[in-house]
């Protein structure tokens, strides 16, 4: 069913007969050449002291031979002497740990031949580096010759533990819905009322000792969930709303009473729901609600205070220019993202489905005044693949997000890297994906070993990230990891667990360091879904965006995750909330989780920025240039007009300069920031 | 799978003679030839009304057609939720369709008007019948358009929408209850289903699918025998025989002909080239599921879904077929057909999984 990928598997395999021999007792095998490698050795002859019994079953040996092995690394070991050369023979098998004074009985083999002979031994352990395990053969049933392999694999580096879970219906979240800081899962459970289904919500909210305690609410909504879910706090009373939806219908559900009930707030008939998100789209503090359509132009709600009002395409009272206005839709998989690093939330659209002009993927660029331009052309990211998700993240740790097009239904996928100025690079043939054959709906990042570098769950398969920059190369593991489901913390122990279907994967962990962050926005946007996080530490910088639906179906935990590897100290964490508000703490402690407050540390800092800033020609015709002493290449300007609104906003990027060229005439203001530093000037655009 | 279309060619050949003569002769009294009553302006549909195309006389629900609109059948009926459909179609006077060959559908002229209306048998508690809407295809400057009409309760008209709804009703069916929560469609479901890369195109007019017998209400007649005599269909470019679906149903057909008419018409308009899943490898028109490899067979599954599901078609193994597991699921996120279908279609389950047992390990 899943393609096998050898290249998975590093055998370190050499056939040449080894040197080490073998000795006659426990002690003399410690003394000698411990093997510390896999091949193949040999035992010419026995006459050396039989194991004592008790590790296999059967009466006592009349002799045995004995050899040391201490690995260098962890590996999966395997010692067989089912290999050519032994048909008909009779071998048996001990392995032990401890010391030769206080043997502990590890592993044993008698009959487990399969390949050669059944008499033959096999015996299959993990072993530690730098411990040594004492391999010892007895001739209870012959004495003859025989050689035996022993074979050392590396270790998939992520493994999962497998647990069913309480509550049914169908598993699409795993974020806090309650507020204590765990992440809960959250069920669509349908229904039957008079011979046709609505649907309920059932939340496990996960306890502080890791258990989870079960809650329905009776909702009663149109539609199941049966293409996506997403979760965000609209309304700004501090607990997540729901919005999701099937091939007939979406609803958008609140929480009310404090979180301890859920209500309709909005139904709409006839969309195909397909990727759903929370997510201010006109930067005005309050989430609005995107959904994409399979077969129409994009829908969204806007929220305003009279309520939730809603559009499909292009409105002037909504986005002028729409999201996706393709009449016959071919919408899959929104990603809102702030690809170019300006401060404002972009989005990418998976498409699927149709000929060419349906499907090409698109590219949303906030112009930062509640319009968006689609630039996918210009920015390379134009394809028609046929794909239902793109996974974003920043791979390389270079500052800027990448995007994994997840190929579907045999399509290949594909790694475009962003190169920092608005285009991106089609980089697959260096990232070893190339073998990575298997396909579907489902792409989403997420540093499931801790080792600070973003991997991949890929249609229940995972991409684990070499951690190798320059190439952005991977490994994929397709067996023992989770189904697609949704992603989270679901035991509070700093690795990303997989909610899915009726079990919960728990993520077995590394000796690998973490860091969570969860933000409390000061306005109606408590979760800060849009924010930009930024830490570093001593290898360097890691991003994330907050987002609210990422992939196809599931929504993952809102709290933000960071693999930090081996180091111990975060020198900063940047927070570049939606508002434009920037929080910096220094010398951030490891393992552990935060909860940071819009503001709190805006009394800490007291640098200035840009206050020497002067704007010429002024009045400006088309080009205004932007003099100061400080570097501006990495500063965002924005321009508002006379009545505070936002009508442009960019990074500088190389040239110190605006273009205002799209602006009527009148009064401007021009505002330059930098990790929050911000100074503001008046220029007239004639 | 073929079927002889030369009688239909000498039969003409003999009207064609009679009619000479009869002229020569100038005895008989010719009949003047009946005007349709059906009233449509292009430019004004569709109407609000389906009554006002005046198609059908008498009670409409009855759906007893006026002078010009032929009934027919296709021979593989699509399943819709165990409703039933019964399709006409009309053309302006003086106007024919082509053939084209036999898995495309007909070219039709400028106005012809196709039919289907669907609606429940043996409705709970009364047994009685109700309809529930009347789907028009018309042809207008060359493309087509899709109208769509709802049925009152009182059963007296039929409104025209664009929007979606579900109608629940309970039927008794194989002597067992259902309960059905009938979709009509928006006008978006019915595009998707109707569209090739964004041309309109209706799904089941294709020769390979009439060419069949019909109980007209002056005898059984081959149907497209019937549309040439009409004067709905222009003969002189269609083959002697044309290859055929048989009725999935019709357990004296070879099984895999059942099955691959069964696909045919419930598959085929998406999965083709140019259909709304094209990008899944399969191609599940009649014409090309001789190779078997098209309707996944022995084709790895490549797709997450629930379950073991080894192939699409895994040929022995049901059980690990992706193919029968959507058609079986009825969740929206697994099931096949995506539209149009939220029961089991426990009979055309049970033939794909028959069939699947019958393939070769």
């Amino acid at each position: 069913m899943k393609t096998k990928l050898l290249f998975l598997i590093i055998c370190l395999m050499p056939f040449a007969i080894k040197a080490q021999s073998s000795s006659n007792t426990c002690s003399a095998a410690d003394a000698a050449t411990h093997i510390t490698s896999g091949g193949t050795y040999s035992i010419t002859s026995f006459d050396g002291t039989a194991p004592a019994p008790g590790c296999s079953p059967g009466s006592i040996a009349s002799n045995g031979e004995w050899f040391a092995y201490t690995p260098a690394n962890d590996y999966q070991v395997t010692i067989s002497s089912d290999i050519a050369g032994n048909d008909g023979k009779d071998t048996k098998l001990q392995v032990y740990n401890g010391t030769c004074a206080a043997l502990n009985c590890f592993a044993n083999s008698d009959d487990d031949g399969v390949d050669v002979y059944s008499r033959l031994s096999v015996v299959q352990f993990v072993a530690q580096a730098n411990t040594t395990y004492y391999i010892a053969w007895d001739n209870r049933y012959d004495s003859s010759a025989f050689d035996f392999e022993l074979t050392e694999t590396t270790l998939q580096p992520i493994s999962f533990t497998e647990q069913s879970r309480s509550g049914g219906g169908t598993l699409r979240g795993a974020v806090d819905m309650n507020n204590d800081g765990l992440d809960d899962i959250v069920s669509i459970v349908p229904k039957n009322v008079n011979d046709s289904n609505v649907y309920d919500i059932n939340i496990q909210e996960q306890e502080p000792n890791g258990s989870f305690t079960g809650h329905d609410y009776p909702v009663s909504a149109p539609y199941s969930a049966s293409w996506s879910l997403a979760a965000g706090d609209y309304n700004g009373d501090g607990y997540n709303d729901l919005v999701w939806g099937n091939g007939s219908g979406v609803n958008i559900i609140k929480a009310t009473n404090s979180g301890t009930d859920y209500a309709i707030a909005e139904t709409q008939s006839g969309i195909f729901t397909q990727r759903t998100n929370f997510v201010d789209i006109n930067e005005d503090g309050r989430l609005d609600v995107f959904i994409c359509h399979d077969i129409a132009p994009n829908i969204y709600y806007m929220n305003e205070p009279s309520g939730l009002e809603y559009y499909q395409g292009a409105d002037p009272n909504g986005v002028p220019e729409g999201l996706g206005i393709y009449p016959s839709g071919g919408n899959y998989g929104s990603v809102w993202v702030d690809y170019d690093n300006d401060g404002d939330i972009d989005m990418f659209m998976a498409k699927c489905g149709g000929g060419t002009a349906r499907r090409t993927n698109q590219l949303f660029r906030n112009n930062g005044n509640g319009s968006f331009t689609e630039v996918a052309a210009a920015a390379n990211l134009a394809d028609p693949i046929q794909t239902w998700s793109g996974a974003w993240g920043d791979y390389d740790n270079d500052g800027d997000m990448d995007v994994f097009i997840g190929g579907y239904n045999g399509t290949s996928h594909k790694m475009m890297r962003n190169n920092g100025d608005g285009t991106f690079t089609d980089i697959t043939a260096t990232t070893n994906l190339g073998f990575f054959t298997y396909t579907g709906i489902d792409n989403v990042t997420a540093d499931f070993n801790n080792d600070g570098f973003i991997d991949i769950l890929s249609n229940g398969n995972i991409l684990v990230n070499d951690g190798n920059p320059a190439n952005m190369s991977f490994t994929a593991y397709t067996t023992d990891v989770p189904p697609q489901g949704a992603i989270g913390d679901l035991d509070n122990d700093g690795f990303l667990d997989v909610a899915s279907g009726s079990k919960i994967y728990y993520n077995n962990g590394s000796p690998n360091n973490y860091f969570k962050i969860k933000l409390n926005g000061s306005g109606l946007n408590k979760a800060g879904i849009g924010a930009r996080i930024e830490i570093t530490t001593s290898s360097g910088t890691q991003i994330r965006d907050v987002r609210s639906g990422e992939g196809f179906r599931y929504m993952n935990s809102l709290t933000t995750h960071f693999g930090l590897g081996v180091d111990t100290n975060i020198t900063s964490v940047k927070v570049y909330w939606p508002s434009n508000t920037v929080d910096i703490m220094n010398n951030v402690g490891v393992n552990q989780t935060i909860t940071l407050s819009e503001g709190s540390t805006l009394s800490t800092q007291t640098e200035v920025f840009a206050e020497d800033l002067t704007l010429f020609p002024n009045p400006a015709k088309s080009t205004l240039y932007v003099r100061t002493k400080y570097n501006l290449s990495d500063a965002i300007y924005t321009v508002f007009d006379i009545s505070g609104k936002r009508v442009l906003n960019s990074k500088f990027g190389r040239e110190n300069t605006v273009n205002v060229s799209s602006l009527s005439t009148g009064t401007y203001f021009l505002r330059v920031m930098q990790d929050g530093l911000s100074h503001t000037q008046k220029f007239i655009k004639e | 799978m073929t079927k002889n279309y030369s009688c239909l060619i000498g039969l003409l050949l003999f009207v064609f003679a009679c009619t000479s003569c009869s002229e020569d002769d100038n005895y008989v009294q010719v009949q003047p030839t009946p005007t349709s009553p059906v009233s449509l302006n292009l430019e004004n549909v569709p109407y609000s009304n389906l009554s006002e195309y005046n198609f059908f006389e008498g009670n409409m629900a009855d759906l007893t057609p006026v002078y010009g609109v032929l009934p027919y059948k296709i021979t593989s009926g699509l399943f819709i939720d165990y409703a039933k459909a019964q399709t006409f179609v009309w053309m302006p006077k003086g106007s024919k369709a082509n053939y084209v060959n036999d898995h495309s559908i007909l070219d039709f002229p400028d106005g012809a008007v196709l039919i289907t209306t669907h609606y429940f048998e043996n409705v709970l508690p009364e047994k009685n019948r109700k309809m529930i809407e009347t789907r028009l295809i018309i042809k207008k400057e060359g493309e087509w358009v899709l109208v769509n009409y709802k049925w009152n309760n009182e059963q007296t008209e039929a409104v025209y929408t664009t929007e979606g709804s579900f109608v629940n009703v309970k039927i008794e069916d194989n002597n067992e209850a259902k309960a059905v929560n009938y979709k009509i469609p928006s006008y978006n479901e019915c595009f998707t289903c109707h569209n090739k890369y964004d041309e309109i195109l209706p799904i089941g007019l294709k020769p390979q699918n009439i060419n069949a017998d019909f109980t007209f209400k002056d005898g059984v007649k081959n149907q497209l025998k019937k549309w040439a005599e009409f004067g709905y269909l222009e003969t002189s470019n269609i083959p002697a025989e044309i290859v055929s679906v048989v009725d999935w149903a019709d357990v004296s057909q070879p099984l895999d002909l059942r099955v691959r008419s069964y696909l045919d018409i419930n598959c085929a308009h998406c999965h083709s080239d140019k259909g709304y899943c094209e990008y899944a490898p399969m191609r599940f028109s009649f014409k090309d599921t001789e190779d078997f490899a098209n309707m996944g067979v022995d084709v790895e599954h490549n797709f997450e879904l629930e379950g073991d599901l080894s192939h699409i078609i895994a040929p022995g193994k049901p059980e690990e077929s992706a193919l029968l597991f959507r058609l079986k699921s009825t969740l929206d996120e697994y099931k096949m057909p995506i539209m149009g279908r939220n029961l089991q279609h426990k009979e055309g389950v049970q033939l794909i999984e028959q069939w699947i047992n019958s393939l070769e390990k």
